[in-house]
């Protein structure tokens, strides 16, 4: 009895929280768009099942299939978030690797640091950049005053600020996962490379990196499925150029107010994602099992 | 008192030769590279001395190992040893002295540079490597082709019994399994110098003596010099030619295991290698290279070869296996040392008994008899009144 109220708890949450969310979601992407409130067509009647039934169908996925906006814009939102994952990457494994490699008693101080953009609102982190990237913003006018360039630099709207966005915002989720398995590595393995006539470049790419590739998997999941619906970064950075799903779910649901098509945006972008998302778990699980 | 000066120019006139003879011989192997002043050594620390801040680690060590040698480093942990394998070995950089290897200066080499390879004490098997993959990692580096590299696998691998594991990876492996594959890995490359830094301590005692001997046929095989660390003076006796006993930095003594045994040069390396008594004394005089120790108490004087530099009033202490006394409920006749003593302990181990024997001066003395007869008319039991006698060439006379 104890045993199946503990397994509940989880289950209850998972299915008040995500799976009845959910249910209606799909249940608006099957229905038509209606000048209602709620704006859409038919709503839930229990006194006629078959009738409402009858008049769910699938067009708006039809619809978003059609119009190639939505399908461009899935994949772009894809190769942003593939491309600021590499970019993440390249970035958190140096960070990541001085922090497993510094002094034990500086660690904890180190992993703070990471962590400490976490207290201050996403929002305000991303509007702050605005403030950097924009043409009379600090960055230009540092680069200016240094002489580095003569005209200041065009970076806000574009997709470059769309990644430096993304990168920044997500580099904690990438580096928290590369420290952990980094940090894990018994150096003695680096010694026995060394000892066995590998140099230290060589014994990175034979050792340390293959044992860190879990973090590095895990790392870019985390990194990869959030952005790949991201959609404040490209509304604040970007300019009209950078699509993204999230961005043009946002317009759609916002701005047109059609929640049948934006729902069926969203049950999309979660049919695409779920392939990583198992990806992950299964990364995870294997961990697991080799920590046993 | 007044004789004494003269007693002590008589030591010193006297030759060792009476000494030598008196000494229990150390087992002769017959393989002595370190006493031909012809054989250079294989590798040579030269005043090799490592601080860590303001600790020393390693205090002016000079110490040559030769070619073939199975050479221990024993000491308690923190006595220097694994720092001067580390040394050896490239990890650490000594602060001052040189190491070479075959007389070529390796001090400044890096790590994957010299000609040696290490078993780690943590093994450090690759973990997302299999058994060939490990063993063969370090003959990749050399850039052997692949062939070689499965072949020189295979000889290792059977060498080690670890045919059936190859494709395993470490973490599907024994400690024991593991252990051998470490050891397989260090002589894959056929290095000209192996050192192992306490390479059984993490198997159990039955696996471990096992392993000893399994370490000594393959050192013998290899024909390769081996180094060992361990704080295990059981397992240095066992596997090795010759044992550097450290404490605090520095060599207390480098002999032969029969020689550290038989003759330690001080209290602390009796103390370390087996069970021994220690009696304090007083020289009262030296004669013929013997001396006439006064332990105090009201006891008979007692009688021992003197160390080289022994002087009368000088406080010595003799160092006296237990298995060297002879103990019986007799006094023995014309014995040159005989204490008479009360048993206190008996401990029967079925081959052996050990017996601790208290004297009339309150100091306790250990004695070990072989039980040799199955039935005895009657043993000795606690309480018992006894006499213990050894000759005096028996114990060695330690000034430190």
């Amino acid at each position: 009895m104890r045993r199946w109220l503990l397994i509940a708890v989880p289950y209850l949450w998972l299915v008040v929280f995500f799976l009845v969310p959910f249910f209606i979601v799909f249940k608006i992407s099957l229905s038509d768009i209606a000048t209602a409130i709620p704006p859409y067509t038919p709503t839930f009647d229990i006194t006629d099942i078959g009738g409402f039934l009858s008049q769910l169908d699938f067009e708006n996925y039809a619809f978003i299939a059609q119009d190639s906006l939505y399908v461009n814009a899935y994949f772009s939102a894809l190769k942003i978030a593939a491309i600021s994952t590499l970019i993440t990457l390249l970035v958190a494994y140096p960070i990541a690797y001085g922090m497993a490699r510094a002094p034990k008693e500086w660690q904890p101080t180190l992993v703070m640091l990471v962590i400490l953009p976490f207290w201050t609102s996403f929002l305000i982190r991303v509007y702050a950049w605005i403030g950097i990237l924009k043409k009379e913003g600090l960055l230009n006018m540092f680069l200016m005053n240094l002489g580095v360039i003569s005209e200041p630099l065009t970076i806000m709207n574009t997709s470059t600020a769309v990644y430096i966005g993304i990168v920044y915002s997500y580099l904690p989720f990438m580096i928290l996962p590369l420290y952990a398995s980094l940090e894990k590595i018994n150096p003695a393995l680096l010694e026995a490379a060394a000892d066995l006539g590998s140099p230290p470049w060589k014994a990175f790419w034979q050792v340390t990196f293959p044992l860190s590739l879990p973090g590095v998997l895990a790392g870019c999941f985390l990194v990869f499925i959030p952005a790949t619906g991201e959609f404040v970064i490209p509304d604040l950075l970007g300019g009209s150029e950078t699509l993204m799903i999230g961005k043009t779910l946002w317009g759609e649901f916002f701005a047109n107010r059609d929640w049948p098509v934006s729902s069926a945006v969203a049950v999309v972008l979660l049919l695409v994602l779920v392939v990583p998302i198992v990806l992950f778990q299964r990364n995870q699980e294997k961990q697991r099992e080799a920590a046993r | 008192m007044s004789g004494a000066p003269a007693q002590s120019m008589s030591t010193s006139a006297a030759p060792g030769a009476g000494r030598a003879t008196a000494r229990t011989p150390a087992p002769l192997t017959g393989f002595a590279p370190w006493k031909d002043p012809s054989k250079r050594p294989i590798v040579r620390f030269e005043n090799v001395v490592k601080r860590f801040g303001d600790f020393v680690a390693v205090k002016d060590c000079t110490l040559d190992i030769y070619e073939r040698e199975f050479f221990a480093l024993l000491g308690p942990s923190g006595c220097g040893k694994t720092t001067l394998l580390r040394m050896l070995a490239g990890f650490e950089k000594p602060t001052s002295g040189r190491i070479l290897v075959a007389g070529q200066d390796i001090t400044e080499l890096a790590p994957y540079e010299r000609p040696v390879n290490m078993m780690f004490q943590s093994y450090a098997l690759f973990p997302h490597m299999t058994v060939e993959q490990n063993i063969g990692f370090g003959l990749k580096q050399e850039g052997m082709p692949k062939d070689q590299i499965g072949q020189r696998v295979e000889e290792a691998m059977s060498m080690l019994e670890l045919t059936r594991f190859g494709k395993r990876k470490p973490h599907q492996l024994s400690g024991g399994q593991q252990q051998r594959v470490a050891l397989a890995r260090a002589i894959a490359k056929k290095p000209r110098i192996v050192l192992l830094d306490e390479p059984l301590g993490a198997l159990d005692k039955r696996l471990r003596q096992t392993a000893q001997f399994e370490l000594m046929g393959i050192q013998e095989r290899t024909g390769t010099t081996f180094i060992i660390v361990t704080h295990d003076q059981e397992e240095a006796m066992t596997v090795s030619s010759r044992i550097a006993v450290m404490d605090h930095g520095e060599f207390v003594q480098i002999a032969t295991p029969g020689d550290i045994y038989e003759a330690p040069n001080s209290r602390y390396v009796a103390n370390f290698i087996g069970d021994v008594n220690l009696l304090e004394g007083k020289v009262v005089k030296v004669s013929d290279g013997f001396a006439e120790i006064d332990w105090g108490g009201g006891l008979a004087r007692f009688k021992a070869v003197a160390p080289e530099g022994c002087a009368s009033d000088q406080t010595v202490w003799l160092a006296l296996r237990p298995e060297k006394i002879h103990i019986d409920f007799d006094k023995p006749t014309d014995a040159s040392n005989a204490v008479a003593g009360k048993v206190v302990d008996v401990g029967y181990l079925g081959s052996i008994s050990h017996y601790h024997v208290e004297l009339a001066n309150g100091q306790r003395v250990k004695a070990l008899r072989t039980n040799s007869s199955r039935l005895v008319d009657r043993p000795i039991s606690w309480e018992d009144k006894v006499w213990l006698e050894w000759p005096p060439e028996t114990g060695i006379v330690v000034t430190r």
